[in-house]
Order: structure tokens, then C-alpha cells, then sequence
């Protein structure tokens, strides 16, 4: 087991390290003159120079890659242009919105999406089973940030029962920034949902076809406690595998969510410095997300070794 | 007379419309052992199934099946939950899928107990390891915590036997519980459930497609063919007197031993194939973050040769790495080292590319054991049969090899219009006789053959191995014949060679090996080799007087 | 249970059309797609009014028989730009989607035949692009090149590549020990003809419903990117720009946001069915599941 954790670790550090060479390669390499870019095409000569100086961008390629990698290993994500704030700083004060809405919204996700997949697998040929398959169908057809406008319209626009976006921080106290936080939620999570169950409803299906299935009902168990007993654990591999590619949906569908909601998350920081061409906070949004995806998929690789001891060994 | 204690009457099954049985009559006794044999289509695992009342969706049954006094057809789900399990246990053919991966052996085992008594799960455990320790599976050498994948076939079967039996059920059915297991391990499980009917007093049906098998276990015998019960009555009797012409059909054909001219022929002196210290290692489990356990021999120092037109078994346990060797022998594997050469020719040490190695290709060619996994089901007959001609030097026009593949099928005792159509419209059989075409098609002077009749029905099987010792009559061709059933090395291989843990350890005229085993690992082989007429003979002397065999011997060969 | 991957029946097409013909999820997708290709096609030739031409005094029009969906703020027809805006998503999708084929199953058959190094290679390259979702590509993109169309291309088509390639490979591998696979080595036949001959055939199908099924999610990709401006740039039409405009009128025209939305549903719902019927019909393993 542990031997298997470490050589998982090992991967999750070579892909860390080879994704680092890839964001780094895009946005500081093939821009050229990333001073340049970041400056516009109206820039003096003297301030794109003070700029390379700034950045460093003088020094070897070689130099200024290590010397950023090791700048994010202390956390020092360089200075935004822009702002003339520490980037982590500036990521630091989005993060508390974008993970928690992230997170509730894998959380509300897998409460809807486990208990109807389990439902309509153990139904599964009833009207039950068919009308949730048709509504996942359409779940999943379903654009969350239409799905968002949609909510606004109806439960703030209209209905006037949580404000139709804006986040109120949460220095105001737990209750007002989770109600901010609801409806993006919502809209970020059924669209997943709908996968999920699907997911769920597919692999346990798979599993009870199973002989071991067979074994067990030889046993006298009735056929809800195989289910539970037997199946379901059978069935976690496939669900984890979608859940850890979910994250990394999920996390990126914050960004546009945010957008919907006007959220001061990561994806608002990160279309502003677009806009504004500030490539060192481009550059720290993109490696903290992917840093993010890579971790939350060796989180899974751990737990599908839970879920198979035949696993453990490799 | 015991009293029965399931008794089947006039049972009819129809599934999604489709009749499976016919109007079954069976009845089981206490303490006996009930055979229900037949071959593949026969309806005798749905018999099974029916009994445990597990059918697949769409099933439709009439006629009464009685457990005891009860109406299984007519009883409650709950009821049958309460039965199953406890009063009936039920073992299943393939032990690999048979147990839950992601829980231990002890909780298997213990979870029917616990359901059944609703005693506590430290009771349960203590009475799940007396049960392993009963199937052979003391907790000292295989603790309770141990997951199925880290026990082989037969420590998996005995699991299932342990569960099925963990409360010692009135009655046990256990549908092909050997099949997939080779015929060492074979005889041990059939051992193991012999003791646990003598012990515990239970009645077993044992279904089973080997009349061999049968004629070693069964007090009583149900011969079903296409959902209709042929024969019925004592085993000993049904199986000597062979009186319905089905039984004998089916006993002919299990011992079936092909005319063949070429049987007596003796052998050249030169090799076709000769194989010389061949190792094969494979890389052993990761045990660290860098590092192997040690390397897993496969093939251990083997060397032989086939002279040409000769026909040599392989016989061995599965494992033995005797798949493994044949790999190698067709180039589909490089050896770790030594020398394979054929009619000349060093294939060990060619490469794909090289051209003699097309050469070597045209002359060796393979038959596999599958015959559904063995073709592309995208293609017709033409293209499958043809995929070794295009090793010819000459590239052939389209009504050479219209006439070359015509002339292979014709060979096999196929239609020549077979060519049109698709691997599918055929049965097991006569894809395996397409296998053979493609095979022959570039007439090759060796032909692998890999278990090329274990998964074909014994009637089917006694038509294949005629063909096979046709075509060596005809056409010369040397065989090397893998496989782990005695019979059929004795109906088609001149010389035979055992192996044993990745060595050769015995090697001889067919007839000598098997009659007069010399080596610890052949004679194991032999000794676990069901066979009909011996066992009939063996069981006809016991039964003087004696109702089961179980009294008669304590110690059944083990 | 052996023969997932390889279909037991040979696909006549006869029999092909007569299972399809009881197959409602096929048929639904398939009028659906077919539809919306064909409303994209006629866009290009003709549409019921001219999207590029602004008309202020109609503007904020609700559904009527001159304007089936409403106008715009701008006063232009909702229906025609609906039109318009299918071409684009269907172009981007369907780009991104051959991207993932030509390249990333080329790629997933050579790491199956080839196994060690070069299959483990693979497999930690595409954990590494999976860890990089469409938007984030789109994102690194955009910032150097500006926005456009082409980056929602590039950002979806290369998350295609190691989804294809998966696919392919998984498939791959379960044909590799095949006893069919295991002869036609024996009659000679290198990795690159074997791949050829025997196991893109019988791949073809799995590669067929999971085209449909990136399809479907290639339409959101771009409906999303274009939304928040990263994708199709004006004067181009796309259902995601329609709904960022539309965002901004939610309280006085909510239904400007409507007839977008279902458009999108709908197309990405029948491509969804169409895989699914696609599925059932070549695939007897999957069938047994509904």
C-alpha cells in the first residue's frame, strides 16, 4: 500500500513538474517578448526595457524557469503588473470563494448523483428508473451558466430570494457568504449530477451482472442487501475515476459560473488580467488550478486503492 | 431408502419464450450423489438455477420442484432467502469471478453465517475458519483476511465450497464445479465435496459434461439432452449397460480414439523442430517504489525436438508453462535464452522482419483452444482462412486463392460456400475445423496445437481429433498437442513429454508414459485423469452390496 | 462477456436498419442531428433576416409569426441568429472532434501495440494535458493570442486528443491477447497490419459513440468559451455570445436568453441520444445494461 501510494506521489511530481514546463513554455516563451505583450503595442522602448529588467527576462531561459519554480515552491507566485500586488496575494483573496463553491458543489453533486444512481439501478426497467434516466439525459444537455441565468431569473430576479450575485466576504459570518454561494452552486451541480447518476446507475448495473453477485444471492441474501453489501463498493472505481475528472470540470466551471454570478473568484482575476495582459497573474491561476486536478487525482488513485485491495499491491 | 430430498416432476422452463426444459422428472436423494449431465445447451445449469429459484428475468416455470415438502416454484422470495444458503448451498464453475474481489475470504465465508444464525460476527468467524479448515484451507497457512486474488483457482473454489456448505445444507448443488480447474486439482475438489457428503449426510447434484467425472462421483445419474431427460436411474448401471443409444453416444465419444494410420508409423530420426535450454523469465511483482520481487520462471531449461509428421503431446497442470513454451515455439514470444530452430531455420534469434522468418511462418502454423475468440468477427471466412497466404513468395491471383482456400475447407470437411459468410453463422465446432483451415491453408510442416479440443462438447470432440489424425495421415503434418486432458493425448500424440513447474520431467511413447508413469508429476497427472470404463469397473466391484461408494473407501485417491 | 468489444453479430446493414427501427433513442438523436445540420447548412445560403443588419425600432421584440423567437437589443431576429450561431458550433465541435480522432487514435493504437515505455510514456502525457480542462488551454491561449475562434478549436481539440487516444488504447489492449490477434501474429503480420486489419475494425464502433459523445460536449465547450468571450468573437454569432448579451438584459428581456439555451439543450440532447441509440445498436455487451 504504501509502496503503491509513493509511486503514485512520484507521478503526481513528474506531471507536476512537466505541466510547470508547459505553462511556462506557452506563456513566457512563446509570446517572444512577454514584456512586450504585457505593455501593448504603444509602449516606449525604456519601459519595455525596465519591464525585462523587472521580470528578469534578461537572464537564460534555464535561469528564469528554476528561479520561478523555485518562487512557487515558497508560494511567491511573482508580481501582478497590474496591481503591483503580490500574485499570491491576489489569489489568496479569490481562492476563498472559488474553492468553497467548487467544493460545494462536488459535495451537492454527489449527494444527488449517488442515491438516484443506486435508486434507479436497484428499479432499474420501472417508470422511476426511466423518468430519472430521461431527466439526467437532459440534465446532462443542459449548459450550467444557462442553467445559472436561469436561476437568477427565477429566484433573484423574481422571486427576490437570494441576491442575483456579488459575494459579501466572510468577515460578515458564515450564513451570507453561503447564500451567495447557492445558486452557483446549484447550477454547477446538477449538469454534474446528471453524469454522475449516470455513472453510478451504469457501473452498478455492470457490477450485478457479476458471479460473485450470484454467489452471494446463493448465500440468501435478498437482492437490496447484495446491492449494498456487495455491489456498491464494486461499483466505486468507475464513479471515482468520473468524480476526480469532475473536479477538474468543476473547477473550471467556477470560472464562468463566477462570471454569471459576479463572484470576486479566481475567474473574475483571471478574465481581468486577460484583459489587461498580465501574464504573471495568468500564468499563477493556471498552475495553481492545474496543480489543483493533479493532486485531486492522485486523492483518487489513494482512494481507488481503498476501494480495491487488489491495488494495494501494485 | 432414504427419504428424497428434492424432487423434480414434470418441470417445464420457457425463458423470453424460448423452452429451455421439457417436462424433467428428478429426484435427489439424502447422502447421494445425484449427476445431471449433458452437453453444452442441455438446460442442466438452468435445472440448477431453477432449484435455487435464481433465474434470469423472463423466465417462466410449471410442474412442481419440491425441497422437502416444500414448493420451491410456488415459495416466497423471502422464503427462498431463508433456504438458500442454509438448507441449499450452491458451487459455481469459475471459481476466478466467483468471489467478491474487494472482501476477505473470512468475511465470505461469514457473511451467510451471520444472516443465517444472526450470531455475532466473532462466532461467525470462528465457525468460518472451521469450515476453511474443513475445505483445506487451515487459518494458519491462509488467515482469514485474505483477499480471493491472492489464492489460485483451487484455494478459490474451496472458498466457495466453504461458503456453500458453512451450514451444512440438506442439500448441495454444485454446476461444473471442476471444469475450469485442471485434472489434479480436479480430483481434489471432487474429493473434498465426496467428504463433505459422507460427512455431512447431504445430498449433492453434481452437473457435469464429463461422464468420466461422473462415473467416479454419482450414485444416480439424469442424462439430459436439449431440455429433455434421456436416461435416469443408477449411475453404475446407466453408464455399463448403456442401453439409450444418447448414453452411449456420449460414452463412445468421451473415449474416443480416432482410426488413424499414421498412429503406428515410426518416427525419423531428423528434427523438424528442436528446442535447446529455453528459459523464459517473466518480471516479478513490484514489491517497492524501484524494486521486483524475484523473476518468475516460466520456462525452466526445456529441451526437445519433433521429428517430422510426428505427433507430441503436452500435457502438464495449468501453469506448468507449457502455453508459455508454445509461444515461444511460434515466435509470438522472444525466450529469456536458448535456442529454438525449425526445419533449419533459428527463429529465437530472427526477428519479425527478417524473411526467413516468413518462411519459418509458412511452415508452423497454430490452432488456439477458443473457437469464438480465435477469428475476427469482422470478416468472412474468405479473408480469416486466407490470413496466411499472404507469406507466400508469389503473391497468388484472386481465383488462386479463391481455389487455395476452397481446396483447405474441402480438407477440413467444409463447404466450399462457407467462404461467404461470417465466423459467427457457425457452431463451435466447425469454426474450430475453420481454425484448422487457416492452419493448413499454406500446408506447414508443424501445426501448434493449444488445448485445440477442451472447449468443444465430447461428440464435436471425437469429430475434431478424427480430423486431426486425418490430416496428419494425409498431409504428414507434425503436431505439437498441448493439452491437460489425458485422453486426447492418448487419442492423437505418438510421444508425449510432462511438464511440471516449468521443466520437462518426463518424456515417451504415448502408451508407456500414461500406462507406466515415472516421475512423480505424471504419475499425479495419471492418477487424477478421470476415465470412464475404469471408474465404471472400479465402482461395478464396489457396488457389490454396498448403496455409496463413500463407505466402501475411506481414503479416496488423493 | 468476452466479445464486448467485438460485436457477435456482423453489421449487415439490413439487420443494422431493422434493429434501428426499434430503437427510439437512435431515431430521436438521429432526426435531431440531422435537423441541426440542416439548419446549419441552409443558414449559409439563407436566413429570415439578415443578422448582420441592425434594426433598433424592433428591438426586445417577444415571440411573434414575423419574429418566431423575439429580436435582440439590437432589434435583429433571434430565430435567424439561432441559425447562424448553429454553423458555428457545429464547425468547432466537430473540428475539435476530428483533431481528437486523427491524432489521438493514431496514438492510442501505436502505445497498445507497443506496450513498456512508450505505452507508460502516453499514459502520464495524457494525465498531464487531462489536467489542463478545455477552459484552462483556452485561458493560456487567449491571454497570448488575443480571443478568436481558432482558440476554442485548439483548446477543445486537445483535450480530444488524450480522450481518443484512451479509448483507443483501452480497446486496443483488450483485443491485443485475443487468440484472432495471437494467429494473425502467427501468420507474420507486423503491429502496424494487425492494427489495420483487425483491430481498428472492430474499435470502429467504440470510436463512433465516443465522436457522438465528444461532439456533444465540444457544443458546450464552445457555448461556454464563447460565453465568457473566449471563443467565437463578434461580428460572428454564437449561442454562447448570445447569452453573455442576453445576461445583460435578464431583467427586462429574459427571453432573449431562452431561445439560446434551448438550442443548445436540444442539439446537445439529440447528439447525446443519437450516441446512446448508436451504442445499443453496435455494441450487444452495453445493450444487455438498459
Amino acid at each position: 500500500m504504501l509502496a503503491y501510494a509513493a509511486r503514485r506521489l512520484l507521478i503526481v511530481l513528474v506531471t507536476l513538474l512537466v505541466a510547470s514546463v508547459i505553462v511556462f513554455f506557452v506563456l513566457e516563451i512563446v509570446p517572444g517578448d512577454p514584456a512586450r505583450l504585457m505593455l501593448g503595442l504603444n509602449a516606449t522602448e525604456d519601459a519595455v526595457r525596465a519591464l525585462r529588467e523587472q521580470m528578469g527576462l534578461n537572464e537564460p531561459v534555464l535561469t528564469r524557469y528554476i528561479s520561478w519554480l523555485v518562487g512557487m515552491a515558497r508560494g511567491d507566485f511573482g508580481e501582478s503588473l497590474t496591481y503591483s500586488v503580490p500574485v499570491t496575494e491576489l489569489i489568496a483573496d479569490r481562492v476563498v470563494v472559488s474553492l468553497p463553491l467548487a467544493l460545494l458543489a462536488l459535495g451537492l453533486s454527489t449527494a444527488i448523483a449517488i442515491p438516484v444512481g443506486i435508486f434507479t439501478a436497484a428499479r432499474r426497467g420501472t417508470r422511476a428508473d426511466t423518468a430519472a434516466m430521461a431527466g439526467t439525459q437532459l440534465g446532462i444537455a443542459i449548459p450550467n451558466f444557462w442553467f445559472a441565468l436561469l436561476l437568477v431569473y427565477v429566484f433573484a430576479v423574481t422571486l427576490q430570494w437570494v441576491p442575483a450575485g456579488g459575494f459579501p466576504g466572510w468577515d460578515e459570518g458564515l450564513w451570507p457568504g453561503l447564500r451567495a454561494l447557492i445558486l452557483p452552486a446549484i447550477a454547477l451541480a446538477l449538469p454534474q449530477a446528471a453524469i454522475l447518476a449516470r455513472v453510478a446507475r451504469s457501473a452498478l448495473l455492470e457490477t450485478l451482472a457479476e458471479d460473485y453477485i450470484r454467489t452471494a444471492r446463493a448465500k440468501g441474501l435478498p437482492a437490496n442487501i447484495v446491492l449494498w453489501r456487495h455491489a456498491l463498493r464494486n461499483a466505486m472505481i468507475p464513479v471515482l475515476t468520473i468524480l476526480g475528472l469532475q473536479f477538474a470540470f468543476l473547477l473550471a466551471g467556477t470560472i464562468i459560473i463566477e462570471n454569471v454570478f459576479f463572484l470576486p473568484g479566481l475567474g473574475q482575476l483571471v478574465f481581468q488580467a486577460i484583459n489587461q495582459r498580465d501574464l504573471i497573474v495568468v500564468e499563477g491561476v493556471v498552475v495553481l488550478l492545474v496543480g489543483t486536478v493533479v493532486i485531486v487525482n492522485f486523492l483518487v488513485d489513494l482512494a481507488y486503492a481503498w476501494a480495491d485491495p487488489r491495488l494495494r499491491r501494485r | 431408502m432414504t427419504a428424497p430430498i428434492l424432487t423434480i416432476e414434470k418441470l417445464d422452463l420457457a425463458i423470453g419464450g424460448a423452452p429451455i426444459l421439457r417436462s424433467v422428472d428428478m429426484v435427489v436423494e439424502a447422502g447421494k450423489v445425484h449427476a445431471l449431465v449433458g452437453e453444452s445447451g442441455s438446460g442442466k445449469s438452468m435445472t440448477a438455477l431453477t432449484t435455487m429459484q435464481l433465474l434470469p428475468h423472463g423466465a417462466n416455470t410449471t410442474g412442481t420442484l419440491r425441497f422437502g415438502d416444500e414448493d420451491l416454484l410456488t415459495a416466497s422470495e423471502e422464503r427462498m432467502c431463508a433456504l438458500r444458503g442454509d438448507d441449499i448451498g450452491m458451487v459455481f464453475q469459475e471459481p476466478m469471478t466467483a468471489l467478491n474481489p474487494v472482501k476477505t475470504i473470512g468475511e465470505q465465508v461469514a457473511e451467510g453465517i451471520r444472516w443465517h444464525t444472526g450470531t455475532n460476527r466473532p462466532d461467525a468467524e470462528q465457525r468460518a475458519a472451521i469450515m476453511l479448515k474443513r475445505v483445506g484451507l487451515p487459518t494458519t497457512r491462509f488467515p482469514l483476511d485474505r483477499y480471493p486474488h491472492e489464492l489460485s483457482g483451487g484455494q478459490r473454489q474451496r472458498v466457495v465450497i466453504a461458503i456453500a456448505c458453512a451450514l451444512r445444507p440438506k442439500l448441495l448443488i454444485a454446476d461444473e464445479p471442476t471444469t475450469a480447474l485442471d485434472v489434479v486439482l480436479q480430483a481434489q475438489i471432487l474429493d473434498l465435496l465426496r467428504e463433505l457428503v459422507a460427512e455431512d449426510g447431504m445430498g449433492l447434484v453434481l452437473i457435469s459434461h464429463d461422464l468420466g467425472v461422473v462415473a467416479g462421483m454419482a450414485d444416480d445419474i439424469t442424462i439430459l439432452r436439449h431440455g429433455v431427460v434421456q436416461e435416469a436411474g443408477h449411475a453404475v448401471d446407466v453408464l455399463r449397460r448403456q442401453t439409450h443409444p444418447y448414453t452411449r453416444q456420449l460414452a463412445e465419444a468421451s473415449a474416443h480414439v480416432p482410426q488413424w494410420d499414421g498412429r503406428a508409423k515410426p518416427p525419423e530420426i531428423t528434427a523438424l523442430l528442436d528446442v535447446q535450454n529455453l528459459v523464459k523469465d517473466y518480471p516479478g511483482p513490484r514489491t517497492g517504489l524501484f524494486s521486483r520481487g524475484a523473476p518468475f520462471r516460466a520456462v525452466d531449461d526445456v529441451s526437445f525436438s519433433v521429428p517430422p509428421g510426428r505427433s507430441v503431446g503436452l500435457v502438464g497442470q495449468s501453469g506448468c508453462g507449457k502455453s508459455t513454451l508454445a509461444r515461444i515455439v511460434l515466435a509470438l514470444d522472444k525466450p529469456t535464452s536458448g535456442i529454438v530452430s525449425f526445419d533449419g531455420m533459428e527463429t529465437s534469434r530472427l526477428d519479425d522482419h527478417d524473411p526467413t522468418m516468413a518462411l519459418a511462418r509458412r511452415e508452423m502454423q497454430v490452432v488456439f483452444q477458443d473457437p469464438y475468440g480465435s477469428f475476427n468477427p469482422r470478416q468472412t471466412v474468405e479473408r480469416l482462412v486466407a490470413e496466411p497466404l499472404h507469406l507466400e513468395e508469389a503473391p497468388l491471383s484472386k481465383s488462386e486463392r479463391r481455389e487455395r482456400i476452397a481446396f483447405a475447407l474441402d480438407e477440413v470437411g467444409m463447404p466450399a460456400d462457407a467462404m461467404r459468410r461470417y465466423p459467427h453463422e457457425f457452431s463451435g465446432g466447425q469454426r474450430q475445423r475453420l481454425a484448422i483451415a487457416r492452419a493448413i491453408i499454406t500446408r506447414p510442416k508443424l501445426v501448434v496445437c493449444d488445448e485445440p479440443v477442451s472447449a468443444l462438447d465430447v461428440s464435436i470432440r471425437a469429430q475434431i481429433l478424427d480430423l486431426f489424425a486425418k490430416l496428419n495421415d494425409e498431409l504428414g503434418l507434425a503436431y505439437l498437442f498441448i493439452t491437460h486432458d489425458l485422453t486426447v493425448a492418448r487419442a492423437i500424440t505418438h510421444e508425449v513429454m510432462v511438464m511440471d513447474h516449468g521443466r520437462i520431467v518426463e518424456r515417451g511413447a504415448t502408451a508407456d508414459v500414461l500406462d507406466n508413469p515415472q516421475t512423480e508429476a505424471a504419475q499425479r497427472l495419471v492418477a487424477a485423469a478421470p476415465d470412464l470404463n475404469r471408474a465404471i469397473e472400479r465402482r461395478a466391484k464396489d457396488t457389490s452390496g454396498i448403496s455409496s461408494p463413500f463407505e466402501a473407501r475411506k481414503h479416496p485417491s488423493s | 462477456m468476452t466479445d464486448h468489444l467485438v460485436a457477435a453479430e456482423h453489421e449487415d446493414w439490413r439487420l443494422f436498419l431493422r434493429k434501428a427501427s426499434a430503437n427510439r433513442s437512435f431515431q430521436a438523436g438521429a432526426i435531431i442531428t440531422l435537423f441541426i445540420v440542416i439548419m446549419a447548412a441552409v443558414s449559409l445560403v439563407w436566413t429570415p433576416y439578415d443578422v448582420s443588419k441592425l434594426t433598433i425600432p424592433d428591438r426586445l421584440q417577444g415571440p411573434s409569426w414575423a419574429h418566431w423567437f423575439g429580436t435582440d437589443h439590437f432589434g435583429r431576429d433571434i430565430f435567424s441568429m439561432i441559425m447562424e450561431g448553429s454553423r458555428n458550433s457545429i464547425a468547432v465541435a466537430l473540428i475539435a472532434v476530428g483533431i481528437g480522432i486523427v491524432i489521438g487514435v493514431p496514438i492510442g493504437c501505436w502505445a497498445a501495440a507497443k506496450r513498456g515505455w512508450i505505452d507508460e510514456v502516453f499514459m502520464r502525457t495524457s494525465d498531464i494535458i487531462f489536467a489542463f480542462p478545455a477552459l484552462l488551454s483556452a485561458v493560456m491561449i487567449t491571454a497570448i493570442f488575443g480571443p478568436g475562434a481558432v482558440n476554442a478549436i485548439v483548446a477543445i481539440g486537445i483535450f480530444n486528443i488524450p480522450v481518443f487516444a484512451r479509448v483507443a488504447r483501452g480497446a486496443a489492449l483488450s483485443l491485443w491477447p485475443r487468440e484472432f490477434i495471437l494467429a494473425a501474429r502467427a501468420a507474420g503480420k507486423g503491429p502496424a497490419r494487425i492494427t489495420a486489419e483487425h483491430i481498428l475494425p472492430n474499435i470502429a464502433n467504440l470510436l463512433l459513440v465516443q465522436g457522438t459523445i465528444q461532439f456533444s460536449l465540444g457544443i458546450l465547450a464552445e457555448a461556454g468559451l464563447s460565453y465568457v468571450g473566449l471563443g467565437a468573437q463578434p461580428p460572428a454569432t454564437s449561442w454562447g455570445r448570445m447569452l453573455a448579451e442576453a445576461q445583460t438584459m435578464m431583467a427586462i428581456a429574459p427571453q432573449m436568453a431562452i431561445a439560446p439555451g434551448i438550442a443548445i439543450i436540444v442539439t446537445v440532447l439529440g447528439l447525446n441520444l443519437l450516441g446512446d441509440g448508436l451504442r445499443d445498436l453496435l455494441d450487444p455487451k452495453l445493450r444487455r445494461e438498459r
